[in-house]
Protein backbone atom coordinates (compact mmCIF):
# COMPACT_ATOMS: atom_id res chain seq x y z
CA UNK A 1 0.00 0.00 0.00
CA UNK A 2 0.96 3.56 -0.92
CA UNK A 3 1.80 5.92 2.25
CA UNK A 4 -0.87 8.12 1.32
CA UNK A 5 -3.58 5.22 1.24
CA UNK A 6 -2.60 4.08 4.83
CA UNK A 7 -2.40 7.66 5.80
CA UNK A 8 -6.27 8.32 4.48
CA UNK A 9 -7.60 5.19 6.57
CA UNK A 10 -5.60 6.36 9.62
CA UNK A 11 -7.71 9.62 9.49
CA UNK A 12 -10.87 7.85 8.95
CA UNK A 13 -10.13 5.30 11.97
CA UNK A 14 -9.33 8.21 13.82
CA UNK A 15 -12.15 10.43 12.46
CA UNK A 16 -15.16 7.89 13.02
CA UNK A 17 -14.44 7.68 16.94
CA UNK A 18 -14.27 11.14 16.93
CA UNK A 19 -17.44 11.45 15.52
CA UNK A 20 -18.98 9.03 17.96
CA UNK A 21 -17.34 10.64 20.77
CA UNK A 22 -19.19 14.18 19.67
CA UNK A 23 -22.05 12.77 18.99
CA UNK A 24 -22.71 10.84 23.00
CA UNK A 25 -21.65 14.01 24.45
CA UNK A 26 -23.69 16.99 22.63
CA UNK A 27 -26.72 17.75 23.51
CA UNK A 28 -29.65 17.28 21.10
CA UNK A 29 -30.48 14.03 18.52
CA UNK A 30 -27.27 13.10 17.55
CA UNK A 31 -28.64 9.71 16.05
CA UNK A 32 -29.01 10.17 12.90
CA UNK A 33 -26.48 12.88 11.89
CA UNK A 34 -23.57 10.80 13.68
CA UNK A 35 -24.44 7.80 11.95
CA UNK A 36 -24.62 9.36 8.64
CA UNK A 37 -21.53 11.19 9.28
CA UNK A 38 -19.88 7.72 10.17
CA UNK A 39 -21.37 6.01 6.82
CA UNK A 40 -19.64 8.82 4.94
CA UNK A 41 -16.13 8.92 6.62
CA UNK A 42 -16.14 5.18 5.57
CA UNK A 43 -16.65 5.88 1.90
CA UNK A 44 -14.02 8.42 1.27
CA UNK A 45 -11.13 6.61 1.23
CA UNK A 46 -12.00 4.67 -1.51
CA UNK A 47 -13.14 7.84 -3.61
CA UNK A 48 -9.75 9.17 -2.53
CA UNK A 49 -8.08 6.32 -3.75
CA UNK A 50 -9.74 6.67 -6.64
CA UNK A 51 -9.04 9.76 -7.56
CA UNK A 52 -4.99 9.48 -6.61
CA UNK A 53 -4.78 6.71 -9.19
CA UNK A 54 -5.73 9.36 -11.65
CA UNK A 55 -8.22 6.85 -13.67
CA UNK A 56 -7.25 6.00 -17.35
CA UNK A 57 -10.08 7.63 -19.29
CA UNK A 58 -11.31 3.89 -20.67
CA UNK A 59 -11.72 2.95 -17.01
CA UNK A 60 -13.71 5.78 -16.27
CA UNK A 61 -16.18 5.49 -19.06
CA UNK A 62 -17.29 2.08 -18.49
CA UNK A 63 -17.47 2.23 -14.63
CA UNK A 64 -20.00 5.63 -16.07
CA UNK A 65 -21.94 2.85 -18.27
CA UNK A 66 -21.90 0.29 -15.80
CA UNK A 67 -23.15 2.91 -13.46
CA UNK A 68 -25.64 4.33 -15.67
CA UNK A 69 -26.91 0.81 -16.56
CA UNK A 70 -27.96 0.36 -12.92
CA UNK A 71 -29.37 2.91 -13.08
CA UNK A 72 -32.03 2.85 -15.33
CA UNK A 73 -32.04 -0.88 -15.14
CA UNK A 74 -35.48 -0.45 -13.16
CA UNK A 75 -37.30 0.52 -16.38
CA UNK A 76 -36.93 -2.50 -18.34
CA UNK A 77 -39.01 -4.44 -16.03
CA UNK A 78 -41.61 -1.39 -15.46
CA UNK A 79 -44.32 -4.16 -16.05
CA UNK A 80 -43.49 -6.08 -13.07
CA UNK A 81 -43.68 -4.18 -9.88
CA UNK A 82 -40.95 -3.90 -7.35
CA UNK A 83 -38.50 -5.41 -9.41
CA UNK A 84 -35.48 -4.40 -8.64
CA UNK A 85 -32.06 -5.55 -11.14
CA UNK A 86 -29.94 -2.53 -9.79
CA UNK A 87 -27.84 -4.14 -7.21
CA UNK A 88 -27.77 -7.52 -9.68
CA UNK A 89 -25.93 -4.85 -12.13
CA UNK A 90 -23.46 -3.55 -9.45
CA UNK A 91 -22.89 -6.77 -8.29
CA UNK A 92 -21.98 -8.29 -11.82
CA UNK A 93 -19.81 -5.22 -12.59
CA UNK A 94 -18.34 -5.55 -9.05
CA UNK A 95 -17.33 -9.36 -10.06
CA UNK A 96 -16.26 -8.47 -13.57
CA UNK A 97 -13.58 -5.27 -12.64
CA UNK A 98 -12.75 -6.17 -9.38
CA UNK A 99 -13.87 -4.86 -5.76
CA UNK A 100 -12.98 -0.94 -5.82
CA UNK A 101 -14.60 -0.50 -9.04
CA UNK A 102 -17.77 -2.39 -7.89
CA UNK A 103 -17.72 -0.20 -4.84
CA UNK A 104 -17.56 3.10 -7.44
CA UNK A 105 -20.22 1.67 -10.02
CA UNK A 106 -22.57 1.61 -7.00
CA UNK A 107 -22.05 4.62 -4.63
CA UNK A 108 -22.54 5.91 -8.00
CA UNK A 109 -25.53 4.52 -9.66
CA UNK A 110 -27.22 5.44 -5.97
CA UNK A 111 -26.47 8.99 -6.19
CA UNK A 112 -27.26 9.83 -9.94
CA UNK A 113 -30.56 8.30 -9.78
CA UNK A 114 -31.22 10.29 -6.54
CA UNK A 115 -31.10 13.55 -8.87
CA UNK A 116 -33.47 12.11 -11.15
CA UNK A 117 -36.00 10.49 -8.22
CA UNK A 118 -34.51 13.34 -5.59
CA UNK A 119 -32.04 13.18 -2.69
CA UNK A 120 -33.02 12.71 0.76
CA UNK A 121 -31.93 11.63 4.12
CA UNK A 122 -31.36 8.14 2.89
CA UNK A 123 -28.69 8.98 -0.02
CA UNK A 124 -25.85 8.15 1.80
CA UNK A 125 -26.95 5.44 3.23
CA UNK A 126 -27.96 3.92 -0.21
CA UNK A 127 -24.08 5.11 -2.07
CA UNK A 128 -23.23 3.01 0.98
CA UNK A 129 -25.41 0.03 0.71
CA UNK A 130 -25.36 -0.36 -3.01
CA UNK A 131 -21.34 0.16 -3.17
CA UNK A 132 -20.92 -2.40 -0.38
CA UNK A 133 -23.14 -4.85 -2.41
CA UNK A 134 -20.61 -4.77 -5.61
CA UNK A 135 -17.33 -4.09 -3.16
CA UNK A 136 -18.29 -8.04 -1.59
CA UNK A 137 -19.04 -9.86 -4.89
CA UNK A 138 -15.91 -8.23 -6.38
CA UNK A 139 -14.19 -9.59 -2.99
CA UNK A 140 -15.82 -13.28 -3.36
CA UNK A 141 -15.70 -13.30 -6.80
CA UNK A 142 -13.59 -11.64 -8.99
CA UNK A 143 -10.34 -13.86 -8.68
CA UNK A 144 -12.25 -16.95 -8.45
CA UNK A 145 -11.38 -18.95 -11.61
CA UNK A 146 -11.28 -22.05 -10.65
CA UNK A 147 -15.47 -21.82 -10.08
CA UNK A 148 -16.35 -21.18 -14.22
CA UNK A 149 -14.96 -24.44 -14.87
CA UNK A 150 -18.66 -25.77 -12.80
CA UNK A 151 -20.27 -23.33 -14.84
CA UNK A 152 -24.13 -24.44 -12.71
CA UNK A 153 -22.33 -24.53 -9.59
CA UNK A 154 -20.90 -21.01 -10.51
CA UNK A 155 -24.17 -19.93 -11.77
CA UNK A 156 -26.41 -21.38 -8.17
CA UNK A 157 -23.58 -19.99 -5.92
CA UNK A 158 -24.01 -16.22 -7.65
CA UNK A 159 -27.82 -16.45 -7.81
CA UNK A 160 -27.75 -17.28 -3.81
CA UNK A 161 -25.25 -14.52 -3.11
CA UNK A 162 -27.27 -11.94 -5.07
CA UNK A 163 -30.17 -13.10 -2.32
CA UNK A 164 -28.46 -13.44 0.60
CA UNK A 165 -26.42 -10.42 -0.41
CA UNK A 166 -29.59 -8.23 -0.74
CA UNK A 167 -31.39 -9.82 2.56
CA UNK A 168 -28.08 -9.56 4.62
CA UNK A 169 -26.46 -6.97 4.17
CA UNK A 170 -27.68 -4.38 1.67
CA UNK A 171 -31.12 -4.15 2.84
CA UNK A 172 -30.32 -4.33 6.84
CA UNK A 173 -28.00 -1.21 6.11
CA UNK A 174 -30.53 0.97 4.52
CA UNK A 175 -33.04 -0.48 6.93
CA UNK A 176 -30.32 1.26 9.44
CA UNK A 177 -31.10 4.30 8.16
CA UNK A 178 -35.28 4.53 9.27
CA UNK A 179 -33.96 3.54 12.81
CA UNK A 180 -31.97 6.64 13.04
CA UNK A 181 -34.40 8.94 11.21
CA UNK A 182 -37.08 7.60 13.35
CA UNK A 183 -36.26 6.25 16.46
CA UNK A 184 -36.22 8.24 19.37
CA UNK A 185 -34.33 5.66 21.89
CA UNK A 186 -31.75 3.49 20.32
CA UNK A 187 -33.27 0.11 21.57
CA UNK A 188 -32.16 -3.27 20.52
CA UNK A 189 -36.54 -3.47 20.33
CA UNK A 190 -37.56 -0.67 17.81
CA UNK A 191 -34.05 -1.92 16.04
CA UNK A 192 -35.72 -5.58 15.78
CA UNK A 193 -38.78 -4.08 14.48
CA UNK A 194 -37.57 -2.01 11.96
CA UNK A 195 -35.67 -5.20 10.75
CA UNK A 196 -38.67 -6.70 10.60
CA UNK A 197 -41.05 -4.42 9.12
CA UNK A 198 -38.07 -4.28 6.48
CA UNK A 199 -37.88 -8.33 5.40
CA UNK A 200 -40.81 -8.60 3.10
CA UNK A 201 -39.35 -5.82 0.90
CA UNK A 202 -35.55 -6.90 1.34
CA UNK A 203 -36.96 -10.34 0.52
CA UNK A 204 -38.51 -9.07 -2.52
CA UNK A 205 -35.66 -6.77 -3.73
CA UNK A 206 -33.50 -10.15 -3.10
CA UNK A 207 -35.43 -11.93 -5.60
CA UNK A 208 -35.20 -9.45 -8.26
CA UNK A 209 -31.39 -9.25 -7.28
CA UNK A 210 -31.07 -13.50 -7.43
CA UNK A 211 -32.87 -13.47 -10.52
CA UNK A 212 -30.83 -10.78 -12.34
CA UNK A 213 -27.43 -13.32 -11.00
CA UNK A 214 -29.43 -15.86 -12.15
CA UNK A 215 -30.35 -15.08 -15.78
CA UNK A 216 -27.75 -11.97 -16.31
CA UNK A 217 -25.23 -12.69 -15.00
CA UNK A 218 -23.44 -15.06 -17.87
CA UNK A 219 -24.27 -12.98 -20.77
CA UNK A 220 -23.03 -9.79 -19.00
CA UNK A 221 -20.00 -11.30 -17.22
CA UNK A 222 -19.29 -12.82 -21.20
CA UNK A 223 -19.97 -9.89 -22.78
CA UNK A 224 -17.29 -7.63 -20.02
CA UNK A 225 -14.38 -10.26 -20.25
CA UNK A 226 -14.54 -9.81 -24.23
CA UNK A 227 -14.62 -6.28 -23.93
CA UNK A 228 -11.27 -6.79 -21.85
CA UNK A 229 -9.74 -8.71 -24.52
CA UNK A 230 -10.87 -6.95 -27.38
CA UNK A 231 -9.71 -3.35 -26.21
CA UNK A 232 -7.93 -3.79 -23.22
CA UNK A 233 -9.77 -2.63 -20.77
CA UNK A 234 -10.05 -1.70 -17.01
CA UNK A 235 -6.37 -3.54 -17.31
CA UNK A 236 -4.09 -1.50 -14.42
CA UNK A 237 -2.76 1.55 -16.14
CA UNK A 238 -2.47 0.60 -19.55
CA UNK A 239 -5.75 1.98 -20.75
CA UNK A 240 -5.68 -0.62 -23.61
CA UNK A 241 -3.03 1.79 -25.70
CA UNK B 1 -39.57 25.78 -11.41
CA UNK B 2 -39.53 29.65 -10.97
CA UNK B 3 -37.21 31.74 -11.06
CA UNK B 4 -36.10 31.77 -7.07
CA UNK B 5 -33.60 34.20 -5.68
CA UNK B 6 -31.64 32.64 -3.84
CA UNK B 7 -30.75 29.75 -6.33
CA UNK B 8 -29.05 32.30 -7.89
CA UNK B 9 -26.54 32.97 -5.23
CA UNK B 10 -23.39 31.01 -5.42
CA UNK B 11 -23.94 27.14 -4.88
CA UNK B 12 -21.62 27.25 -2.62
CA UNK B 13 -23.95 29.76 -0.21
CA UNK B 14 -26.53 27.73 -1.23
CA UNK B 15 -24.97 24.08 0.13
CA UNK B 16 -23.69 25.89 3.27
CA UNK B 17 -27.36 26.99 3.79
CA UNK B 18 -28.79 23.41 3.49
CA UNK B 19 -25.74 21.93 5.66
CA UNK B 20 -26.75 24.49 8.35
CA UNK B 21 -31.01 24.05 8.22
CA UNK B 22 -30.52 20.13 7.99
CA UNK B 23 -28.02 19.89 10.33
CA UNK B 24 -29.84 22.20 13.02
CA UNK B 25 -33.23 20.51 11.83
CA UNK B 26 -32.22 16.19 12.72
CA UNK B 27 -30.28 16.82 15.85
CA UNK B 28 -32.27 20.13 17.57
CA UNK B 29 -34.83 18.13 18.99
CA UNK B 30 -37.16 21.34 20.90
CA UNK B 31 -40.52 21.42 19.84
CA UNK B 32 -40.43 25.02 18.91
CA UNK B 33 -37.14 24.96 16.72
CA UNK B 34 -39.11 21.77 14.73
CA UNK B 35 -42.31 23.88 14.67
CA UNK B 36 -39.81 26.61 12.69
CA UNK B 37 -38.58 24.48 10.84
CA UNK B 38 -41.48 22.89 9.33
CA UNK B 39 -43.11 25.92 9.29
CA UNK B 40 -39.95 27.56 6.94
CA UNK B 41 -39.42 24.68 4.82
CA UNK B 42 -42.68 23.82 3.72
CA UNK B 43 -43.02 28.14 3.03
CA UNK B 44 -39.59 28.21 0.94
CA UNK B 45 -40.92 24.49 -0.70
CA UNK B 46 -44.15 25.90 -1.92
CA UNK B 47 -42.76 29.08 -2.94
CA UNK B 48 -40.10 26.88 -5.34
CA UNK B 49 -42.77 24.25 -6.38
CA UNK B 50 -46.03 26.11 -6.55
CA UNK B 51 -49.11 23.91 -6.56
CA UNK B 52 -46.62 21.04 -7.05
CA UNK B 53 -45.54 21.13 -3.60
CA UNK B 54 -48.44 20.05 -1.62
CA UNK B 55 -48.22 16.72 -2.55
CA UNK B 56 -44.97 16.02 -1.06
CA UNK B 57 -46.36 18.24 2.35
CA UNK B 58 -49.72 16.44 2.18
CA UNK B 59 -47.97 13.07 1.64
CA UNK B 60 -46.02 13.69 5.02
CA UNK B 61 -49.04 14.09 7.30
CA UNK B 62 -50.14 10.23 7.48
CA UNK B 63 -46.70 9.78 8.01
CA UNK B 64 -45.95 12.56 10.86
CA UNK B 65 -49.18 10.55 12.22
CA UNK B 66 -48.05 7.27 12.19
CA UNK B 67 -44.66 7.94 13.31
CA UNK B 68 -45.91 9.60 16.55
CA UNK B 69 -48.30 6.91 17.31
CA UNK B 70 -45.99 4.09 16.65
CA UNK B 71 -43.19 5.77 19.16
CA UNK B 72 -44.65 4.87 22.46
CA UNK B 73 -44.85 1.39 21.44
CA UNK B 74 -41.14 1.43 21.64
CA UNK B 75 -40.46 4.12 23.93
CA UNK B 76 -42.47 3.40 27.13
CA UNK B 77 -40.81 5.84 30.06
CA UNK B 78 -42.58 8.60 31.39
CA UNK B 79 -44.85 9.31 34.04
CA UNK B 80 -48.47 9.81 32.72
CA UNK B 81 -49.94 6.44 31.27
CA UNK B 82 -52.78 7.07 29.02
CA UNK B 83 -53.37 3.29 28.58
CA UNK B 84 -51.65 0.15 28.27
CA UNK B 85 -50.42 -2.11 25.03
CA UNK B 86 -49.93 -5.31 26.02
CA UNK B 87 -49.47 -4.54 29.18
CA UNK B 88 -46.60 -2.07 28.17
CA UNK B 89 -47.20 1.23 28.84
CA UNK B 90 -48.34 4.06 26.47
CA UNK B 91 -47.02 7.19 28.35
CA UNK B 92 -47.73 11.09 27.24
CA UNK B 93 -44.63 11.90 27.24
CA UNK B 94 -43.50 9.34 24.61
CA UNK B 95 -46.52 10.46 22.51
CA UNK B 96 -44.78 14.27 22.70
CA UNK B 97 -41.68 12.79 21.89
CA UNK B 98 -43.56 10.95 19.02
CA UNK B 99 -44.61 14.72 17.74
CA UNK B 100 -41.32 16.27 17.79
CA UNK B 101 -39.47 13.64 16.12
CA UNK B 102 -42.48 12.93 13.46
CA UNK B 103 -41.88 17.17 12.68
CA UNK B 104 -38.04 16.51 12.76
CA UNK B 105 -38.11 14.11 10.03
CA UNK B 106 -40.89 16.34 8.06
CA UNK B 107 -38.45 19.53 8.77
CA UNK B 108 -35.74 16.90 6.91
CA UNK B 109 -38.02 15.86 4.12
CA UNK B 110 -38.70 19.28 3.17
CA UNK B 111 -35.69 20.80 3.36
CA UNK B 112 -34.23 17.94 1.13
CA UNK B 113 -37.59 18.91 -1.40
CA UNK B 114 -36.21 22.37 -1.74
CA UNK B 115 -32.55 21.18 -2.01
CA UNK B 116 -33.50 19.06 -4.82
CA UNK B 117 -34.69 22.35 -6.57
CA UNK B 118 -31.77 24.35 -6.03
CA UNK B 119 -28.39 22.74 -5.93
CA UNK B 120 -29.21 20.78 -8.99
CA UNK B 121 -26.46 18.12 -10.31
CA UNK B 122 -24.64 20.87 -12.52
CA UNK B 123 -23.68 23.05 -9.27
CA UNK B 124 -23.14 19.69 -7.97
CA UNK B 125 -20.44 19.48 -9.89
CA UNK B 126 -19.85 22.46 -10.34
CA UNK B 127 -19.37 22.64 -6.36
CA UNK B 128 -16.86 19.96 -5.83
CA UNK B 129 -15.03 19.67 -9.32
CA UNK B 130 -12.13 20.76 -8.21
CA UNK B 131 -11.91 18.97 -4.75
CA UNK B 132 -13.03 15.42 -6.60
CA UNK B 133 -12.25 15.85 -10.02
CA UNK B 134 -12.22 12.29 -11.13
CA UNK B 135 -15.95 11.47 -9.36
CA UNK B 136 -17.27 14.60 -10.16
CA UNK B 137 -16.72 13.58 -14.15
CA UNK B 138 -17.73 10.42 -13.82
CA UNK B 139 -20.66 11.64 -11.99
CA UNK B 140 -21.49 14.35 -14.91
CA UNK B 141 -20.93 11.40 -17.55
CA UNK B 142 -23.67 8.94 -15.69
CA UNK B 143 -26.33 11.89 -15.51
CA UNK B 144 -25.79 12.39 -19.25
CA UNK B 145 -25.96 8.45 -19.73
CA UNK B 146 -29.18 8.03 -17.77
CA UNK B 147 -31.93 9.93 -20.08
CA UNK B 148 -29.59 8.52 -23.57
CA UNK B 149 -29.99 5.00 -21.79
CA UNK B 150 -33.65 5.54 -21.57
CA UNK B 151 -33.37 6.51 -24.98
CA UNK B 152 -31.78 3.48 -26.11
CA UNK B 153 -34.13 1.22 -24.20
CA UNK B 154 -36.95 2.44 -25.81
CA UNK B 155 -35.58 1.78 -29.07
CA UNK B 156 -34.78 -1.44 -28.09
CA UNK B 157 -37.90 -2.48 -26.67
CA UNK B 158 -39.44 -0.59 -29.82
CA UNK B 159 -37.31 -2.87 -32.38
CA UNK B 160 -38.30 -6.21 -30.10
CA UNK B 161 -41.96 -5.02 -30.22
CA UNK B 162 -42.15 -4.86 -34.42
CA UNK B 163 -40.59 -8.49 -34.74
CA UNK B 164 -43.50 -9.61 -32.19
CA UNK B 165 -40.83 -10.08 -29.20
CA UNK B 166 -42.73 -6.93 -27.54
CA UNK B 167 -43.19 -7.57 -23.55
CA UNK B 168 -46.92 -6.85 -23.22
CA UNK B 169 -49.01 -6.41 -21.02
CA UNK B 170 -50.44 -9.63 -21.23
CA UNK B 171 -47.12 -11.90 -20.98
CA UNK B 172 -46.62 -14.28 -17.96
CA UNK B 173 -44.52 -13.28 -14.99
CA UNK B 174 -41.43 -15.28 -16.37
CA UNK B 175 -41.34 -13.83 -19.93
CA UNK B 176 -41.99 -10.02 -18.61
CA UNK B 177 -38.63 -10.82 -16.55
CA UNK B 178 -36.93 -12.76 -19.48
CA UNK B 179 -37.79 -9.95 -21.57
CA UNK B 180 -36.37 -7.22 -19.74
CA UNK B 181 -33.26 -9.26 -18.93
CA UNK B 182 -32.81 -9.68 -22.68
CA UNK B 183 -33.43 -5.72 -23.32
CA UNK B 184 -31.12 -5.26 -20.76
CA UNK B 185 -28.07 -7.34 -22.00
CA UNK B 186 -29.04 -5.76 -25.58
CA UNK B 187 -28.22 -2.09 -24.07
CA UNK B 188 -25.33 -3.27 -22.39
CA UNK B 189 -23.34 -4.25 -25.22
CA UNK B 190 -25.05 -1.28 -27.50
CA UNK B 191 -23.40 1.33 -24.31
CA UNK B 192 -20.14 -0.53 -24.00
CA UNK B 193 -19.42 -0.93 -27.89
CA UNK B 194 -20.09 3.20 -27.42
CA UNK B 195 -17.88 3.93 -24.73
CA UNK B 196 -14.97 2.65 -26.34
CA UNK B 197 -15.78 5.34 -28.49
CA UNK B 198 -16.17 8.12 -25.81
CA UNK B 199 -12.59 6.98 -24.27
CA UNK B 200 -10.80 6.87 -26.81
CA UNK B 201 -11.97 11.06 -27.88
CA UNK B 202 -11.42 12.29 -24.30
CA UNK B 203 -8.10 10.70 -25.03
CA UNK B 204 -7.64 12.67 -28.31
CA UNK B 205 -8.83 15.97 -27.17
CA UNK B 206 -6.32 15.72 -23.97
CA UNK B 207 -8.39 14.33 -21.06
CA UNK B 208 -6.03 14.05 -18.10
CA UNK B 209 -3.17 16.76 -19.47
CA UNK B 210 -4.39 19.46 -17.34
CA UNK B 211 -7.11 20.66 -14.84
CA UNK B 212 -10.79 20.13 -16.10
CA UNK B 213 -12.76 23.63 -16.23
CA UNK B 214 -16.16 23.18 -15.73
CA UNK B 215 -19.06 24.46 -18.14
CA UNK B 216 -20.98 26.81 -15.35
CA UNK B 217 -18.78 29.24 -14.02
CA UNK B 218 -19.72 30.20 -10.40
CA UNK B 219 -17.80 33.27 -8.72
CA UNK B 220 -18.38 34.58 -5.32
CA UNK B 221 -19.12 38.30 -5.55
CA UNK B 222 -19.77 40.49 -2.24
CA UNK B 223 -23.14 39.65 -2.15
CA UNK B 224 -22.49 36.11 -1.67
CA UNK B 225 -19.92 36.65 0.96
CA UNK B 226 -22.08 39.13 2.56
CA UNK B 227 -24.71 36.69 2.34
CA UNK B 228 -22.62 33.69 3.58
CA UNK B 229 -21.26 35.66 6.38
CA UNK B 230 -24.56 36.67 7.53
CA UNK B 231 -25.73 32.74 7.82
CA UNK B 232 -22.20 31.98 9.95
CA UNK B 233 -23.30 34.80 11.91
CA UNK B 234 -27.14 33.72 12.66
CA UNK B 235 -25.95 29.78 12.84
CA UNK B 236 -22.88 30.75 15.23
CA UNK B 237 -25.80 32.90 17.54
CA UNK B 238 -28.08 29.18 17.39
CA UNK B 239 -25.02 27.59 18.96
CA UNK B 240 -23.84 30.06 21.10
CA UNK B 241 -26.97 31.21 22.89
CA UNK B 242 -28.08 27.41 23.81
CA UNK B 243 -31.55 27.00 24.73
CA UNK B 244 -31.78 24.02 22.90
CA UNK B 245 -32.21 21.27 25.39
CA UNK B 246 -35.75 19.54 25.21
CA UNK B 247 -35.76 15.96 27.08
CA UNK B 248 -39.28 14.25 26.95
CA UNK B 249 -38.95 10.60 28.64
CA UNK B 250 -39.13 10.14 31.50
CA UNK B 251 -39.76 13.65 32.14
CA UNK B 252 -40.73 16.46 30.49
CA UNK B 253 -38.49 19.16 30.34
CA UNK B 254 -38.10 22.01 27.98
CA UNK B 255 -35.58 24.83 27.70
CA UNK B 256 -37.31 27.90 27.73
CA UNK B 257 -37.01 29.98 24.26
CA UNK B 258 -33.23 32.46 24.11
CA UNK B 259 -32.60 34.71 21.59
CA UNK B 260 -30.74 31.74 19.54
CA UNK B 261 -34.33 31.09 18.66
CA UNK B 262 -34.85 34.26 16.97
CA UNK B 263 -31.24 33.90 15.22
CA UNK B 264 -32.71 30.68 13.81
CA UNK B 265 -35.90 31.68 12.93
CA UNK B 266 -34.02 34.28 11.01
CA UNK B 267 -31.47 31.95 9.57
CA UNK B 268 -34.08 29.68 8.26
CA UNK B 269 -36.30 32.79 6.43
CA UNK B 270 -33.18 34.02 4.48
CA UNK B 271 -34.26 32.17 1.21
CA UNK B 272 -37.70 32.68 1.61
CA UNK B 273 -37.04 36.46 2.00
CA UNK B 274 -34.89 36.52 -0.51
CA UNK B 275 -37.71 34.64 -3.01
CA UNK B 276 -40.34 37.61 -1.65
CA UNK B 277 -38.25 40.45 -1.91
CA UNK B 278 -37.55 39.82 -6.04
CA UNK B 279 -40.95 39.07 -6.10
CA UNK B 280 -42.45 42.27 -5.08
CA UNK B 281 -39.43 44.23 -6.67
CA UNK B 282 -40.36 42.61 -9.81
CA UNK B 283 -44.00 43.13 -9.42
CA UNK B 284 -43.03 46.98 -8.62
CA UNK B 285 -40.76 47.32 -11.83
CA UNK B 286 -43.77 46.34 -13.86
CA UNK B 287 -46.15 48.22 -12.18
CA UNK B 288 -43.53 51.63 -13.24
CA UNK B 289 -43.98 50.69 -16.66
Amino acid sequence: MKRSTVSSILTVLLLIPATLYLGTKLPGRWYYLTSTLIIIETMIPFFLAFEKRRPQARELVTIAVMAAIAAVSRAAFAFIPNFKPIVGIIMITGIAFGAEAGFLTGTVAAFASNFFFGQGPYTPWQMMAYGFGGFLAGLLFHKKRKLHQKPVLYLAVLTAFGFVGIVAVVGPLLDCCTIFTTGTQLTWAYALACFASGFPINVTHGIACGLTMLLLSKPLLDKLDRLKTKYGMMEAGTDGL
Amino acid sequence: MKRDAFSQYHPAVNFVFFVGAIGFGVVIQHPAYAAAGCVSAALYYLLLRGRSAWKLILSMLPLAALLTLINPLFNTSGEHILFRVFGRPYTLEALYYGMAIAAIFVVMMLWFGCYNAVLTSDKFTGLFGNLIPALSLLLVMVLRMIPNFFRKMKQIIGARRSIGKGAEKSGSTKEKIGQGMTVLSALTDWALEGSVVTADSMRARGYGTARRTSFQIYRMTLRDWVLLALMVFLAAGVIVAGGVRAEFTPILSIAPLTWGFAAYCVFLSIPTALHIKEALQWRISISKI
